[in-house]
């Protein structure tokens, strides 16, 4: 391999991060308020519930599978715990009962994936539309305000740490420790790669398929509760189609829809960040609306380009390799 | 006896699938079909309310469907009205142009349909239609809140948050705002346009980047009102969040009149809000109707001219409000 073929190599294993650079360098270029601690700061706030979401997401995607619930798992515990508080039940004791709410969703999920061996399309399509209904039943498609104490929690600082960038570093620390050095984080890796291998080595397949819905669901519940300490108010939209933001947001981190590859640090971090900084740096240089969504396709298309022309150039070394 | 059960079972059945469609105990007479696109915000759900209202004060049966965004979902609702036999179709579209083919369908079964609050695009068939002027409801408030801005003696920086861009209702408040802020140019510079596609999430997003790169923003219109909690937390959290009189107020606007509007101005934080006139449209559209239904003429477009509300006349117009109305959960 000449030294431009490894550079392009190199270049391709590393294309999102390369991205995300070439995104900062660019805004920080067109705009003196873009590179600013304030404003870093506020991607990371920014970026906490999709990140958090997009984690969860990635657990289910290394094992092939894919969870549209969790958009609508956001928007149940939202609309439960705003319930829940105004109507004077104290926030410490409204989350950990939300939160139960998230795994359930995930237990739900599992047990029709695993148990009676429904696809996790189908299943979690029915889950979304089970958890948007649910939730506009008991909103009664109404905006719930929420009391101040819950925007404090957004706006409050740990170690003069933003209280959702602290949450997204726990959630991080613990999915990355969790996925890359427990035997359960191999395990997944070995589901997503070849399930019916996994199980003949001996690999739980249903305990790690029932783990990881429990895990997205969780995710999605504490995302959930990220975005409300920062919004103040659960409306019938909250949540909406974040299940698309979250796998766009793992999948341009470098995880394979097709599971067995992909990590969280810094693959599904740098996916999340990216979508983030795009959307942000577009506001900050104050480009014409009509134009976001072309950026933000055309960024997706290029990752994706990209993925496709690794994938390329590793079945390609992998046949050379076969043939020497 | 076995006869009896199957008969039995049938009836069961038929009468489960009344209650699932939500078919009201039938009267003799006039029947609708109304198909609302969205309920997911209470501006729907005020306007689903104030149809049925009408419907049951002029004795007239119905038949709800919403189809959550789905056109095409929405196109086969209104089949099975059709082929229910309703008398009169009300529906709400979810763009100027999937409306079409249903216009064309009502319109070969003979059926009367009236379409509320989004404008079919012109080649559309017979029907009648019921908009709120968005263009000049929204030039009016940015007006409002130009004077202000003018009276204060010091030059202002706006923020709009548009809507979704395919949202015809949309680009109209888009419009209405730009010509609106145009006459004020020499007090108030537009420095930044936030596309929310009518989401809170992104809503909260926009407004805390724009505040980020224009921290001295102090003129803010919505086009929406339940965007309005994006944006108080967004202002709470750079601190720009105080009532009118306070010296670093936000002049701030928005668009529908919903309950929290009508809070905000009430608590002074809000200066003035574009309002449709939810009743106004909700019974001229089913008075239209029922007059096509027993072949008399109507004009195709009913026009909401609907107004501005602002500290000034907030008495006096508050009861026309459809959110003063409503009690905020």
């Amino acid at each position: 391999m000449t030294r431009f073929q490894k550079a392009i190599q190199l270049l391709l294993n590393y294309s999102t991060v390369v991205l995300f650079l070439v995104v900062l360098v660019t805004f920080g270029l067109l705009s003196p308020k873009f590179l600013t601690l304030g404003n870093i700061t506020n991607i990371l706030i920014q970026s906490s519930s999709l990140t958090i979401l997009a984690i969860g997401m990635t657990f289910v995607l290394l094992t092939a599978g894919i969870d549209l619930s969790v958009g609508s798992i956001m928007f149940v515990v939202g609309v439960i715990s705003g319930k829940l508080v105004v109507i004077g039940l104290p926030i410490w004791w409204a989350i950990p009962l939300v939160l139960v709410i998230g795994l359930l969703f995930g237990l739900v999920n599992a047990f029709f994936i695993f148990k009676l061996k429904i696809v996790p399309f189908i299943v979690t399509l029915a889950t979304f539309y089970v958890g948007r209904g649910l939730g506009l039943y008991i909103s009664e498609t109404r905006a719930i305000n929420l009391p101040e104490s819950f925007l404090q929690i957004g706006s409050s600082k740990l170690l003069g740490l933003p209280m959702p960038i602290v949450i997204l570093l726990l959630v991080l620390i613990i999915g990355h420790f969790v996925l890359s050095s427990t035997q359960f984080g191999r395990q997944v890796y070995a589901v997503g790669n070849d399930m019916a291998k996994a199980r003949k080595a001996g690999v739980p397949v249903k305990k790690i398929l029932l783990t990881v819905y429990l895990i997205c669901g969780l995710c999605a519940a504490i995302s959930s509760l990220v975005a409300l300490a920062q919004l103040g108010a659960v409306s019938p939209t909250f949540g909406y189609q974040n299940e698309f933001m979250a796998i766009a947001a793992a999948v341009l981190g470098g995880t394979s829809l097709f599971g067995g590859k992909g990590n969280i640090l810094p693959g599904t971090l740098i996916g999340a960040l990216l979508i983030q900084s795009i959307q942000n740096g577009l506001v900050i240089i104050n480009v014409n609306p009509y134009i976001y969504p072309v950026i933000t396709g055309t960024v997706i298309f290029l990752i994706v380009m990209i993925d496709s022309l690794r994938h390329k150039s590793v079945q390609k070394a992998l046949r050379t390799k076969t043939t020497i | 006896m076995k006869m009896k059960k199957i008969f039995l079972m049938v009836l069961s059945f038929i009468c489960l699938l009344s209650a699932n469609t939500g078919c009201r105990p039938k009267k003799k007479g006039v029947t609708i079909g109304i198909s609302f696109e969205t309920l997911q915000t209470e501006y729907w759900v005020a306007s689903m309310a104030a149809i049925k209202s009408e419907c049951e004060r002029n004795g007239i049966n119905y038949i709800v469907a919403v189809s959550n965004g789905d056109a095409n979902r929405q196109f086969e609702q209104v089949n099975n009205f059709i082929s229910q036999g309703v008398d009169g179709i009300v529906i709400t579209p979810k763009d100027a142009h999937t409306i079409v083919p249903i216009i064309k369908a009502a319109n070969r079964a003979s059926i009367p349909i009236g379409i509320y609050n989004r404008l079919p695009a012109d080649h559309a068939g017979e029907h009648v239609a019921v908009v709120a002027d968005n263009y000049e409801i929204t030039k009016s408030t940015v007006r409002y809140m130009g004077e202000l801005a003018r009276a204060s003696g010091r030059k202002h920086k706006a923020m709009i948050l548009i809507g979704d861009l395919g949202d015809i209702n949309a680009i109209y408040r888009r419009d209405g705002f730009n010509d609106g802020i145009k006459e004020f140019e020499d007090v108030v510079e537009v420095v930044s346009r936030i596309p929310t596609e009518w989401n809170q999430e992104k809503a909260l997003a926009g407004v805390t980047n724009a505040l980020q790169a224009n921290p001295d923003i102090s003129f803010i219109f919505t086009s929406s009102d339940f965007l309005f909690p994006s944006i108080i937390s967004a202002l709470k959290n750079a601190d720009k969040y105080h009532p009118i009189g306070h010296e670093n107020h936000v002049i701030f606007g928005g668009f529908d009149g919903d309950p929290m509007a009508y809070s905000l101005l009430k608590e002074q934080y809000l200066d003035a809000d574009g309002v449709q006139d939810v009743f106004y449209e909700c019974n001229s559209l089913v008075q239209a109707i029922l007059s096509l239904i027993e072949g008399g003429k109507v004009g195709r477009k009913i026009v909401d001219p609907g107004f501005v509300i602002h500290q000034k006349n907030l008495n006096e117009k508050a009861t026309d409000m459809w959110g003063a109305n409503l009690q905020t959960p």
